[in-house]
């Protein structure tokens, strides 16, 4: 408990080492004292009685079924539809696209209905929230269509995006802190100071039961689902999902997916409590929650779930891709995350099944979206990455190029390398990315490759990569730049 | 080529689309060919955007681009394929076409077991040739422009008796076509105007026929663009004309010769003609994209881009419906314009800037940038060229702004640190100073 309220706050230790240097009567009686007083208040700012770990809340069908009357008209009733990846992946795939909703993402629900649920006085006086992502859009949002002040923190390091759009819907947006338990911190004694509501994102009772209704609504557009595939962050959207399809038609099987860099509600489960972890990037950011929910882990571990289930994050990248090709949506890495455990094989069971994959929101940043298509191609081998050494005399390079050309493939990049070269001073390595059909045309070139010089370079050209995304940034952060390059 | 044009009267003659008789469809063809179809094509949803609100009009997106095959062009061929007679049915149908037609006739006809044969020129897009291949088409690549291609695709229609349907001008495919616009009229009714993509005219001239008969007073705005625009052209000079093809972002609309049947049913009946500039169009796909979450090809999104270009003024405040057309975009395309969308948004900047060579020179650089909130892409460093001291590097440096003031904020930022630097574009209001698409999009020496 030391530790925690240490690296909660710098303040906090600073008067502890302050009194550390004082005299032992100050030691044994005033620092003790004090510390005392630190703990109880550093617990008292971050005591949210909605997420209390010694009362968790139960959450109830018809709790759900309230909350799908009281906000109908003002969320989307996003459509399931048909996948056209059904036949390839040999089941009868639908998708609840809930990156339809206004805001991009499925947390309306739950936030319109925690917000209509509020006193009067409430209201006036105001929610504050901390939330890099869709929870702090969507509150953004409704929170001005109802006419609640509100007040949003985020880290410093938030991404460009999330902010002008979360100010561009009216709300007040607080940067504060170097990671989000710094955020929450500040935002929750914020509430404590100025009386405001602290809306948790994915904890929050209300919240958990607007998300459910989802599940409602699934079970009227394909009622005869054998299966519901649902993102795993904080656990509301799997809570009030499996509650509510469990309630309706227990039959139906329900499974969280979540992914190797996020699995906080796998590890919580599996110890049956909730336990930290650290998470580093990840493609999946909306489900990058370092610790499970209160109130989402009392009701998941009953085992209305019927199994968890973790995907590699490269698959999560082509699923995106896929889905931008086959299925012309754009969605974000946290809800291809359903697509992406389909097609790594984690399903056999629901071959020929009735699936539904719910497509939890499309707020992927630009940049990320041209990697994950760019990776996913990679990994389907349809960009080839290959060192040759040609001559450097004239005509060198234009025969590597022609001889592609001539193949079919189109060539990405040509990076000429001189000086880390063993052959002779005539010859120049070049690193080339090439653009082929499939797997099948990538071994032509190879192979052609192979026969005309003597000296090239495949990295592992494997179906299933192993490499995690991120894996060659340079000190900048920028993804594979020049000085990261063999 | 001497050769082709004595045997053009014959190896391209097509009955259906002739110069000395053009064709005009009528409502009751579009709306029978919309009884027709019905059951093998989807009703696409036709819903508000969110982009409404800041352009000030309400803008409905007809999502043409959720049919199986990624466009709308699934609707004329399913109605020509109807149409046909037994024994054409049984012989077989042929067609020359880079995209979308090949894919829509090539999935509808083996659903109606009727062999299709598809013509593409050697520049077709990967993507695009397999797409056929698994609907069940026989493939043949052939020539180095679609003019070849499709001279290639009569001729084997005259030898091997198969009856050839060209995309964009057969009566019974404009008919087809024209179905989008009775879906649009029951699910937008009171609607004030419609911005149709133009590439050969058979979208426009169906759309045209159908809103006219049955609400004359809602406004139909072709859409072209700037590198291509044929039907502009013809609408000029009173008969469609041969344009010059230049390579472009909306692909699905490089027709040099709008259709004669098309240009016929149109002339008198079209209210508008928009040009819009490349640069728009890859801003529009981006916009597509992140707000409304659809991937949207080039030639669909001309409807939004000449929105977003400020071309319709006087639509302030009315019911607009953009038909997003199709969304079959190659996928390394597609994170194209994802990026010159961000380029053209100034979201996405480019400088050099000649920093020390020494320990720290670079470090301070990044550091510079950083503090403003600026991300950085990539960053290339020069020594060669370079005219200052020898202690000095020009750096590269390619970065990611919230938008135009963040970027006059770097700018400025960067000026007053710096002696020597170069921004490549000027900051200055986006809408007047485009430089022209007449420009190749592939000049990256600045």
């Amino acid at each position: 408990m030391l530790d925690r309220c240490l690296c909660f706050s710098h303040y906090y230790r600073f008067i502890y080492l302050h009194f550390v240097n004082q005299s032992y009567v100050i030691e044994n009686t005033i620092k003790p004292y004090l510390l005392n007083k630190i703990i109880y208040s550093i617990q008292d700012v971050e005591f949210d009685e909605f997420c209390d770990p010694n009362n968790p809340r139960k959450i109830k069908y018809d709790d759900i079924l309230a909350a799908s009357r009281r906000i109908v008209g003002t969320i989307v009733k996003t459509p399931c539809t048909r996948a056209h990846m059904s036949d390839k992946l040999d089941m009868d795939i639908y998708l609840k696209q809930e990156f339809m909703q206004y805001t991009g993402c499925f947390k309306e629900r739950g936030v319109r209905n925690t917000l209509l649920l509020l006193s009067e006085e409430q209201k006036k006086i105001g929610v504050i929230s901390a939330s890099t992502g869709n929870h702090g859009l969507s509150m953004s949002y409704h929170t001005t269509q109802l006419g609640i002040p509100c007040i949003v923190v985020m880290p410093t390091r938030a991404p460009i995006t999330k902010l002008t759009k979360c100010q561009s819907f009216g709300a007040k947006t607080l940067l504060h802190g170097e990671n989000m338990a710094e955020s929450k911190h500040y935002a929750m004694s914020l509430s404590k100071e100025k009386k405001l509501y602290y809306v948790n994102g994915y904890d929050h009772p209300n919240v958990i039961e607007g998300q459910g209704t989802i599940g409602i609504e699934i079970i009227e557009q394909v009622p005869e689902v054998d299966a519901v595939l649902v993102p795993v962050g904080g656990g509301s959207l799997l809570t009030g999902i499996a509650i509510a399809v469990k309630h309706l038609k227990p039959d139906t099987e329900v499974y969280g997916i979540q992914t190797e860099k996020t699995y906080s509600m796998v590890e919580a489960l599996k110890r049956n409590e909730r336990v930290r972890i650290t998470i580093d990037s990840t493609i999946a950011d909306g489900l990058a929650v370092n610790l499970a929910g209160v109130n989402t882990f009392h009701n998941l571990k009953t085992g209305i779930v019927d199994k968890m289930v973790i995907v590699k994050e490269d698959w999560v990248a082509r699923a995106i891709m896929h889905l931008v090709e086959e299925e012309r949506y754009v969605v974000e890495g946290s809800a291809a995350v359903t697509i992406a455990s389909i097609m790594a094989g984690l399903f056999p069971n629901l071959k020929g099944k009735k699936v539904v994959c719910v497509l939890s929101g499309g707020n992927i940043d630009t940049t990320t979206l041209a990697r994950a298509l760019e990776r996913g191609m990679a990994a389907e081998g349809r960009l080839v990455k290959f060192k040759v050494t040609v001559s450097d005399r004239p005509g060198g390079m234009a025969e590597l190029c022609g001889l592609l050309a001539n193949l079919g493939v189109t060539l990405r990049d040509c990076i000429p390398e001189r000086a880390w070269v063993k052959g002779d001073v005539f010859s120049v390595e070049m690193k080339v990315i090439a653009e082929t059909r499939g797997w099948d045309h990538t071994k032509e070139l190879i192979e052609l490759i192979k026969r005309k010089y003597k000296d090239c370079f495949f990295p592992e050209t494997n179906e299933k990569s192993d490499k995690a995304p991120g894996a060659r940034r340079g000190p900048c952060l920028a993804p594979n730049p020049v000085c990261m390059q063999k | 080529m001497e050769l082709y044009e004595n045997r053009s009267s014959t190896v391209e003659f097509d009955p259906m689309c002739d110069k000395e008789n053009p064709q005009r469809i009528s409502f009751e063809d579009v709306s029978a060919a919309a009884f027709r179809i019905q059951s093998g094509i989807t009703k696409t949803p036709c819903v508000k955007s969110h982009m409404s609100s800041i352009y000030g009009m309400d803008i409905y997106l007809k999502n043409d681009f959720l049919q199986y095959t990624g466009s709308f062009k699934e609707r004329g061929a399913r109605n020509a394929l109807l149409l046909l007679s037994p024994e054409a049915k049984e012989r077989g149908v042929i067609s020359a076409s880079l995209g979308n037609h090949s894919q829509g006739l090539s999935y509808h006809a083996k659903q109606l077991n009727i062999p299709v044969t598809v013509v593409m020129p050697n520049v077709a897009p990967i993507m695009k040739i397999e797409n056929c291949r698994s609907y069940g088409a026989n493939v043949i690549i052939h020539g180095h422009d679609m003019k070849e291609a499709k001279y290639y695709a009569m001729m084997l229609a005259k030898e091997k008796g198969l009856v050839y349907i060209n995309g964009y001008d057969h009566p019974h495919i404009m008919a087809g076509q024209g179905t989008v616009a009775l879906e649009i009229l029951e699910q937008v009714p009171d609607l004030d105007a419609v911005l149709v993509p133009v590439g050969g005219g058979g979208l426009l001239a169906g759309v045209v026929t159908a809103v006219k008969h049955l609400k004359p007073h809602v406004l139909i705005y072709g859409v072209e663009t700037e590198k291509c625009p044929s039907m502009e052209v013809a609408l000029d000079k009173g008969e469609p004309m041969s344009v010059e093809i230049r390579s472009t972002l909306a692909d699905g609309l490089a027709v040099s010769t709008v259709g004669y049947n098309a240009f016929a049913t149109v002339k008198s009946l079209i209210d508008r003609m928009i040009t819009v500039n490349e640069d728009w169009i890859a801003r529009a796909i981006l916009r597509l994209a992140e707000q409304e979450k659809y991937v949207v090809e080039g030639g669909g999104a001309v409807g939004v881009s000449a929105i977003m270009a400020g071309h319709v003024p006087e639509l302030a405040g009315k019911k607009v419906v953009c038909i997003l057309s199709g969304g079959n975009i190659d996928t390394t395309i597609f994170g194209r314009c994802l990026e010159r969308g961000l380029a053209a948004e100034q979201r996405l900047v480019k400088f050099k800037v000649t920093v020390s060579d020494r320990p720290g020179g670079i470090a301070e650089l990044c550091k510079l940038i950083a503090s403003i909130g600026v991300s950085i892409k990539d960053i290339m460093q020069e020594r060669a060229w370079v005219y200052g001291d020898i202690f000095s590097v020009r750096v590269k440096v390619v970065c990611e702004t919230r938008g135009p003031e963040h970027m006059n904020q770097l700018r400025s930022m960067i000026t007053n640190t710096y002696k020597e630097w170069y921004f490549s574009r000027e900051p200055e209001d986006c809408s007047s100073n485009r430089r022209p698409s007449s420009d190749s999009l592939d000049d990256v020496s600045k």
